[in-house]
């Protein structure tokens, strides 16, 4: 006989001010096989719970309902006081009467009508519920840390250095990722190489980092703890155990005029070449699209100069399968292209450059050696007008949201070219000065009142040129006037965007992303280095544009996630799995392919004299993460969900 | 020679080399122009072999019967091109190895009679293809589009009207080759999803689950619609869900045994309109 308990919590007034709890209480202790049914005014707190534990034991109930907010929320709570009680944790379900019942609706009759029937149809839930037990799986000690900028150096040091291996894979020839390209960096002016470099090699030399660069994460199967991942190591054609990193080839290439992406196309490479001097590797790669051998069968050049024998036009992409506990995505962002605004003349006045590009020009390891000279003629400029928010909060051209480190970034160059350009004199149109942060604010005003910038609150409508000049037309909106500079240089500080694969990406790795490609956190409150995904974490810019601090941060908050996770030798996983029935199983293997975590395998049942009698589909218990899509596909309605069967969800349904 | 005397020829041939061990092909029905199926082991019962403009029926069902291939002999079957497609499903749904199937194909154009050249599934991949292009037929495509011009309110009511006559008899379920499963979700009384009796609930219920479950695995062979003892349109139901796969993931069912399910198969590029 059943006996279930109903415990109907009023959440102060969430639920309480809505419902009428002393009927809801009422019509549950009429119900069949409720014996007791109780309100109270937080269940969750440490009194609600003794409550729900005395009536276990009182009453020595077989089930229990709390009728309360979402699942979501204290689902954990009260399973765990279930468990303090002597009753199986997974005899206890949530009827949730807040988020779709008191808080949607305003009609107390009808609200607590709809509050009794979704408690009832737990109630007869909970009747079917089985007594499940915790599944136990061992964890990987080895995290994956995708993406080699900032936040994933930070990220694979601090794992590293808590003792845990770590695989650091890079795309890119080199680690650095967009600091390694930056100038000096807001808010202390420090140069951001001379901090970067030594990250970038104390990672590479670190015992618990296998560094994995010129690579990228192919696959990725399995869950927390376990997952099982391909990595495609792109064939550099330099072997990188015989380089010695002379630079010989690079010297020698014959290739010279390849533009530059790390100067972004300021400058010249050859083919054959390392994005920068304080590459990490040292090694460099050949470009095959440009390279001479590949395009016309002859030349290596660099082969002939090479004293170690290190090239060697015949490598083959290589591909390495691990087994990995944790991964932390660190893939950053790209800056926008900014050729939709036509009236900035971006692309087609080589004096129009983004922010980016003006980093390599302020950059001592930049095309320019730090000079500030303007693209088209190598001429100091006199005047530069920046553009703030070209293309953030702008929903119709560019995306709706702030890109958050524009304003800061732009104050350090018009800083920078104060300091670099004496007499220079920068403008700087801005549509608000952003600035929150430790010492972001007093940073933009000594731009203003130390460095003289001029800032315009308003918007530019048209740059042309005129004269040997750039003309920018703008209105300052506190003056109510329209301006007009006749600039030598203009550059736009263009909104941070996604990766330009992110959203594929996403699906390779399992994560979900918003309509731009920014991976989404589990909740943007209370676990923003989460992933939806259990052992997956997110880390600086893939997530939103962040500035190196707020990267820095993320990076060390992932690590500790990681280290925690690994601080276990098994996990405990939810009991809640699937299981075939092979007798009515038709082996269409539907199910196989539907399942998103590879949990499906075949299985022969074999007579007594050993001849196969059929093939049906297996679930493995360990690979099973419950999410219940074999289900809704088997049509011979094979498949059950323990935890939610068939039977469960019928009479759930049936209860309303 | 006719088709019909080529055709026997070579069905007792394929028996006498003992290249099959047994052949699946019409025989006559219970009426002159009815066909039924015939099973034959012997070359000398070739002769009993119909091919005809009568021969509609989707023969290809039969090849899972229990037992049949186990013994990973060959077996011989009349298909038109419809049956080669469900061959095909059948082999991509792990139901049958299609190198035991010896196909004898045929079509029929216009009431009248083609021999189809080939033996083997991937013989008649052409073909598929361009079967992929043709549509329906103009009487079909009318009362589609008279469906498609109703208002939701109307349109519930004609299928009502229909699904209300379904006497739950499961003849479409039983003439479809794709219906392979040895429990169909119909069958399940623990819980009892569908109503077993024939009110209009559970009728719904049925003829709901069915287009679902044929969604992207019908080949339009008419089979149900002609098994379907009250008459309900079933081809207008097979051919809108067949139209829709088509039109959201390029997907025309059975052009070749390794063709992924459309609804259990994933493609980085698959629209996600539905997703809000
Ligand atoms: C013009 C400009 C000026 C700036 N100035 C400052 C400043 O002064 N101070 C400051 O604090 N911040 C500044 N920033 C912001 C700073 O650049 C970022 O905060 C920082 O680079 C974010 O680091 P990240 O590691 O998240 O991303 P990234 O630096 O973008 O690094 C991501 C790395 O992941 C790699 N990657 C991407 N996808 C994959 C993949 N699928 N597989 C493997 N690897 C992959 C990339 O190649 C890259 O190396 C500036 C930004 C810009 C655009
Ligand atoms: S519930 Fe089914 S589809 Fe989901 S993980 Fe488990 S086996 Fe795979
Ligand atoms: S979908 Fe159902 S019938 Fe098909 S293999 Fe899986 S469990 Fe078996
Ligand atoms: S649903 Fe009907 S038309 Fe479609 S394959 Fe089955 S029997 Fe043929
Ligand atoms: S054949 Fe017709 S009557 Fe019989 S179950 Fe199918 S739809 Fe209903």
């Amino acid at each position: 006989m059943a006996k279930i308990g109903v415990f109907i919590c009023h959440c102060g007034e969430n639920i309480g001010a809505k419902i009428d709890c002393t009927k809801l209480v009422s019509a549950m202790n009429d119900h069949p096989g409720v014996s007791v049914s109780v309100e109270y005014k937080y269940f969750c707190s440490d009194p609600g719970q003794e409550n729900v534990k005395k009536a276990i034991r009182e009453h020595n109930l077989t089930g229990v309902v709390v009728a309360a907010c979402s699942p979501r929320m204290h689902e954990a709570t009260f399973r765990k006081a279930c468990a303090e009680a002597g009753l199986n944790p997974y005899l206890c379900e949530i009827a949730n009467i807040r988020e779709q019942c008191s808080w949607v609706h305003t009609d107390q009759d009808m609200a607590t009508e709809k509050a009794i029937e979704i408690t009832r149809s737990l109630i007869e839930k909970v009747k079917l519920n089985n007594e499940l037990q915790p599944i136990e799986v061992p964890v990987t000690k080895r995290a994956l840390v995708i993406g080699g900028g900032i936040a994933g150096i930070q990220a694979a040091l601090d794992i590293a250095n808590a003792g845990q291996e770590v695989v650091l894979v890079e795309r890119e020839p080199s680690l650095g990722g967009h600091m390694a390209q930056l100038s000096e960096t807001f808010p202390t002016l420090d140069c951001s190489q001379c901090i970067m470099t030594p990250r970038m090699v104390e990672a590479a030399q670190h015992p618990k980092i296998r560094l994995l660069t010129y690579s990228e994460v192919e696959q990725v199967e399995g869950f927390i703890g376990n997952f099982k991942v391909r990595i495609r190591q792109k064939s550099r054609y330099v072997d990188m155990k015989a380089c010695t990193g002379c630079g010989d080839c690079i010297q020698k290439c014959p290739q010279k005029k390849i533009s530059d992406e790390f100067d972004c196309n300021l400058g010249k490479r050859p083919a054959i070449y390392t994005p920068f001097a304080q590459a990490v590797p040292n090694i460099p790669v050949i470009d095959k699209e440009h390279c001479t051998f590949f395009k016309n069968g002859k030349c290596k050049v660099c082969q002939k100069v090479c004293e170690t024998d290190a090239i060697n036009f015949e490598m083959q992409d290589e591909f390495l399968e691990l087994e990995i506990g944790a991964i932390v995505v660190a893939t950053g962002f790209q800056i926008q292209n900014t050729a939709m605004y036509g009236e900035y003349g971006y692309g087609k006045y080589a004096d129009v450059i983004t922010g980016l590009q003006f980093e390599r020009l302020a950059s001592a390891s930049g095309p320019t050696a730090g000079k500030i000279k303007r693209p088209s003629d190598g001429v100091e400029p006199e005047t530069i007008v920046f553009i703030q928010c070209a293309g953030s909060r702008d929903p119709s051209k560019g995306v709706k949201y702030c890109s958050k480190i524009c304003c800061m970034y732009t104050a350090k160059h018009a800083m920078l070219y104060a300091h670099k350009v004496h007499g220079g004199k920068a403008h700087v149109f801005y549509m608000d000065i952003r600035a929150a942060g430790k010492g972001y604010d007093e940073f933009t005003r000594r731009a203003i009142e130390e460095d003289e910038a001029s800032y315009l609150r308003g918007r530019v409508s048209k740059v042309w040129k005129e004269n040997g000049k750039l003309m920018v037309r703008g209105v300052d909106t506190l003056l109510g006037k329209p301006v007009e500079i006749a600039a030598d240089m203009v550059v736009l500080a263009t909104a941070i965007t996604p990766q330009p694969d992110a959203k594929e990406f996403a699906k390779v790795v399992g994560i979900g992303c918003d309509e731009y490609g920014f991976y989404n956190e589990a909740h943007l409150k209370l676990r923003p280095v989460e992933t939806a995904t259990a052992g997956i974490f997110l880390a600086g810019a893939c997530q939103s544009p962040k500035d190196i601090p707020d990267s820095v941060s993320q990076a060390s908050a992932c690590a500790s996630k990681v280290i925690g996770l690994f601080s276990r030798d098994q996990l405990e996983r939810e009991p809640v799995i699937a299981v075939n029935n092979e007798s009515t199983c038709s082996g269409c293997w539907g199910c196989a392919l539907a399942c998103p975590y590879n949990a499906i395998e075949k299985k022969d049942i074999l007579s007594r004299s050993g001849e196969l009698i059929k093939r049906v589909a297996f679930i493995n218990p360990g690979l099973c993460q419950g999410c219940g899509t074999c289900v809704t596909f088997c049509r011979s309605n094979s498949i059950d969900l323990a935890g939610f069967t068939e039977k469960q969800i019928f009479a759930e349904v049936m209860g309303l | 020679m006719s088709i019909q005397e080529q055709y026997r020829k070579r069905a007792a041939e394929l028996l006498a080399s003992g290249e099959v061990k047994i052949i699946i092909g019409y025989g006559a029905g219970s009426t002159p122009d009815r066909r039924r199926a015939l099973f034959i082991r012997s070359a000398d019962d070739a002769s009993l072999l119909h091919v005809d403009a009568a021969c509609d029926a989707n023969l290809s069902g039969y090849l899972v019967s229990e037992g049949l291939l186990s013994d990973r002999k060959k077996v011989g079957i009349f298909l038109r091109p419809e049956g080669i497609r469900s061959v095909n499903i059948l082999a991509a749904e792990s139901q049958l190895d299609p190198l035991q199937i010896v196909i004898i194909g045929f079509n029929v154009e216009n009431g009248s009679l083609a021999a189809l050249q080939g033996s083997g599934v991937n013989d008649f991949s052409s073909l598929i293809s361009t079967l992929k292009e043709s549509r329906s037929t103009p009487e079909e495509q009318a009362l589609i589009e008279k469906i498609e011009g109703m208002t939701p309110e109307e349109r519930f009511a004609f299928w009502q009207a229909e699904f209300s006559k379904c006497i739950k008899c499961y003849a479409c379920r039983q003439v479809c080759p794709m219906c392979y499963c040895k429990r169909c979700i119909v069958d399940n009384n623990q819980p009892q999803w569908v109503h077993t009796s024939s009110h209009t609930l559970g009728n719904f219920e049925w003829n709901l689950v069915r287009a679902f479950h044929l969604s992207g695995r019908c080949v339009e062979c008419g089979g149900c619609d002609r098994a379907c003892p009250v008459n309900i349109p079933l081809r207008l139901i097979n051919r809108r869900m067949a139209q829709e796969v088509l039109d959201a993931f390029d997907h025309f069912s059975g052009m070749s045994h390794t063709q992924e399910p459309v609804l259990a198969s994933f493609k980085k590029d698959d629209p996600e309109t539905f997703i809000l």
